[in-house]
């Protein structure tokens, strides 16, 4: 593995612990989600750019689009539970039932 | 061809004219009672000649009529039986009806449906004879379910009355216990000696077991009024007179002891049912006196005397005596017929009043009821030489001597003391001391249908044991000798009943109870045994009916048992595992963990 490939998996590893261990908001968790989505991006992209493997470009593209749906209904998950309960600290969602 | 056959079977279709007459105009007429009666006296009279012919030359006839089906192997036929029992019975029982007849043309004068009563007493006649003639099983049940139709019909006379339709269906009720007994029996004959007819049956079976008499003497108890199925002969006394002068004295509730003498080849030989016997009518006899010491209605003394002459006669029964037994129903008969007959000529003068507390300085007003009634009742108690003597007497006498049950035999004398005692208390209450009743009666026996049938069985009661007695061939050898003091016991209970209850009756008559005490509670009450039977055992069944269908079966079973049970169970369930509390940080901080361990053990496996 070459140096380039370990940092962005370190960055990977990073985007995941704060996605795991956040300490309220739950906007942070989002926010690491999308570190994480970025630091697969350039993973990839580098791996195929370096390994020649013209066929998978569509790949990184590809997880972009998705990326960005689930960014999208992140973001409207956290509206609603900012609707009801004003704030979006995670301790408020002790509830089963909407 | 002597007269036997015609003028018995003459004797039964001539009872059975008048009802058939009663389609007609006729029966509206005011004639048809007179023609009732004159019937039954002809019956009467024609039912003297087999008698004769029998006490002369001890002809008995089987009578086999009519072959009816023949079902199988078994063969049903009318037939009829006209042995001792049957020839001696006939003509007592048609003089007693006629005698009552003519009573109930004084007593009856004002109903306007005389004549359906004078039809019904004559169909309860008519199947009585043919209980008492029958010579197959199922002719005699025929006549046994007869008489307990009619006196269902005859006790619920006035049927406005709530009591008397009581009184009339617990007579039903206690009669089908003991049918139970009896179709047992049937049942047993037809299965085991393939017959219902009594010749075969006294020939195939010598030694029978236990079970068919025992059937028989469930039937006996259940006619007539042995203890356990004995509370309807009291309660019965909602009927007219009549009707407890004809049926609850003489002719019905001796059929089920009429049943047992027919048996008498198969009860000779089994010494169990005789014990049963014995015993049975000792308690019966002690029990019925017991209470009849205390009633205070004069017709219910007079029912109770007769429940316990019926004990008597059940006692006879076991002692081994049917020849006995029967004298002593045909004397017993004629004087309690004539004692319900004084009764009712005494409840009518007094405007209805049936309560001996409400009578009494009849002596001088009623000359002619006095002397019968006070005749009828030495005749019951058994003074000599008048008509209990010759087989009251005789009973006692043959108790004192046999190789028996002891405490049977001190019951008896108990209760023959007592039958002095209460015979006393009504002799005292009635017709002696100051009149007790309001002023303003008339009172007068002078009516010749009063009169004449009280007298003939006045002159019955007196004579008719001496004449039945020396007339009725002797079945079995008579006891010859017997100790001094054996031979007076009867008399001297009688006399110490009739001493005792005197002197208690004239120095008491002014005082009066605080409380009452348990004896007299226990007679008055009759036992507790109406108030234990008829209320607190239907009380019971019924209270654990409803518990258990109610809440046994319903509540329980049907309702707790699954649906609320998995209701239950769903919910408890639900509120433990919903124990979520929404602690998202913990769980990711343990995903995190897993995760790093599971890469760092696959990706350094050594």
């Amino acid at each position: 593995m070459s140096l380039v490939h370990i940092n962005i998996l370190i960055a990977f590893a990073v985007s995941l612990t704060g996605l795991l261990m956040h300490r309220s908001h739950l906007m942070s968790a989002l926010l690491c989600l999308e570190g994480m989505m970025l630091s697969l991006f350039i993973l990839a992209t580098l791996t195929i750019l370096s390994t020649h493997f013209t066929l998978a470009n569509m790949m990184p593209i590809i997880l972009l689009v998705f990326a960005a749906c689930e960014a999208a209904i992140g973001l409207a998950l956290l509206v609603m539970v900012s609707n009801t309960y004003g704030t979006d600290y995670v301790q408020n969602l002790n509830l089963l039932q909407c | 061809m002597n007269l036997f056959t015609s003028s018995t079977l003459l004797t039964l279709l001539m009872l059975i004219t008048p009802v058939m007459v009663s389609s007609t105009d006729f029966y509206k007429n005011n004639k048809y009672q007179h023609y009732v009666k004159n019937m039954t006296l002809l019956a009467f009279i024609t039912s003297l000649v087999p008698m004769t012919m029998f006490i002369h030359t001890n002809q008995e006839m089987l009578i086999s009529n009519w072959h009816w089906t023949t079902i199988h192997t078994l063969k049903l036929t009318l037939s009829f039986k006209m042995d001792y029992f049957s020839l001696m019975f006939m003509p007592v029982a048609l003089f007693i009806t006629w005698s009552i007849m003519e009573f109930s043309m004084w007593y009856m004068h004002s109903d306007p449906h005389i004549n359906q009563f004078f039809k019904y007493l004559l169909i309860f006649l008519i199947t009585m004879l043919i209980l008492v003639t029958a010579n197959n099983l199922f002719q005699l049940f025929i006549g046994w379910e007869g008489v307990g139709i009619m006196s269902f019909l005859l006790i619920s006379w006035w049927f406005g009355r709530t009591d008397a339709n009581t009184a009339a269906l617990q007579a039903i009720l206690y009669n089908r216990i003991g049918d139970i007994g009896f179709l047992l029996s049937m049942a047993w004959f037809l299965h085991n000696t393939n017959t219902w007819s009594l010749q075969q049956i006294f020939m195939l079976s010598q030694n029978p077991p236990t079970l068919p008499l025992l059937g028989l003497t469930l039937a006996a108890a259940g006619k007539s009024a042995q203890f356990g199925l004995h509370p309807w002969l009291p309660s019965a006394m909602e009927g007219p007179t009549p009707v407890s002068a004809l049926l609850h004295s003489s002719t019905m509730v001796v059929a089920g002891i009429f049943l047992l003498i027919r048996f008498h080849p198969l009860t000779e030989n089994n010494k169990l049912i005789q014990t049963m016997m014995l015993s049975l009518g000792a308690l019966t006899t002690l029990f019925t006196a017991i209470c009849a010491l205390t009633q205070n209605d004069i017709k219910k003394i007079i029912a109770f005397s007769t429940s316990s002459q019926l004990g008597l006669m059940m006692t006879t029964l076991g002692l081994n005596q049917p020849h006995l037994t029967f004298l002593h129903i045909c004397t017993h008969a004629f004087f309690k017929a004539m004692l319900f007959l004084c009764s009712g000529s005494i409840i009518h003068n007094l405007n209805n009043e049936q309560d001996i507390r409400k009578m009494g300085g009849l002596y001088k007003i009623l000359p002619f009821t006095t002397t019968a009634l006070i005749i009828g009742c030495f005749a019951l108690t058994g003074m000599p030489f008048l008509t209990g003597f010759y087989s009251k007497d005789l009973i006692i006498e043959t108790a004192t001597s046999s190789y028996t049950n002891a405490w049977a035999l001190l019951l008896t004398l108990t209760a023959t003391s007592m039958t002095a005692i209460y015979s006393t208390r009504i002799i005292f209450f009635t017709l002696l001391e100051q009149p007790r009743f309001p002023p303003l009666m008339n009172i007068n026996e002078t009516d010749p249908m009063l009169i004449n049938p009280i007298k003939r069985l006045l002159i019955g009661s007196i004579f008719a044991g001496f004449i039945l007695s020396n007339s009725m061939p002797p079945m079995n050898t008579p006891l010859m000798t017997m100790p001094l003091h054996l031979k007076l016991t009867a008399l001297t209970v009688t006399t110490l009943g009739f001493v005792l209850a005197f002197e208690i009756n004239t120095y008491s008559k002014n005082l009066k109870y605080p409380y009452s005490s348990d004896s007299i509670k226990f007679s008055t009450l009759l036992g507790y045994f109406p108030t234990i039977m008829h209320r607190l055992s239907p009380h019971l069944v019924l209270t654990m009916s409803q518990k258990l269908a109610t809440s046994l079966l319903d509540l329980t079973w049907m309702e707790t048992a699954l649906p609320k049970t998995t209701a239950l169970i769903q919910l408890k369930a639900s509120t433990l595992t919903s124990n979520q509390k929404g602690l998202i940080k913990l769980y990711f901080l343990s995903f995190l963990i897993t995760m790093t361990l599971s890469m760092l053990l696959f990706n350094y496996p050594e």
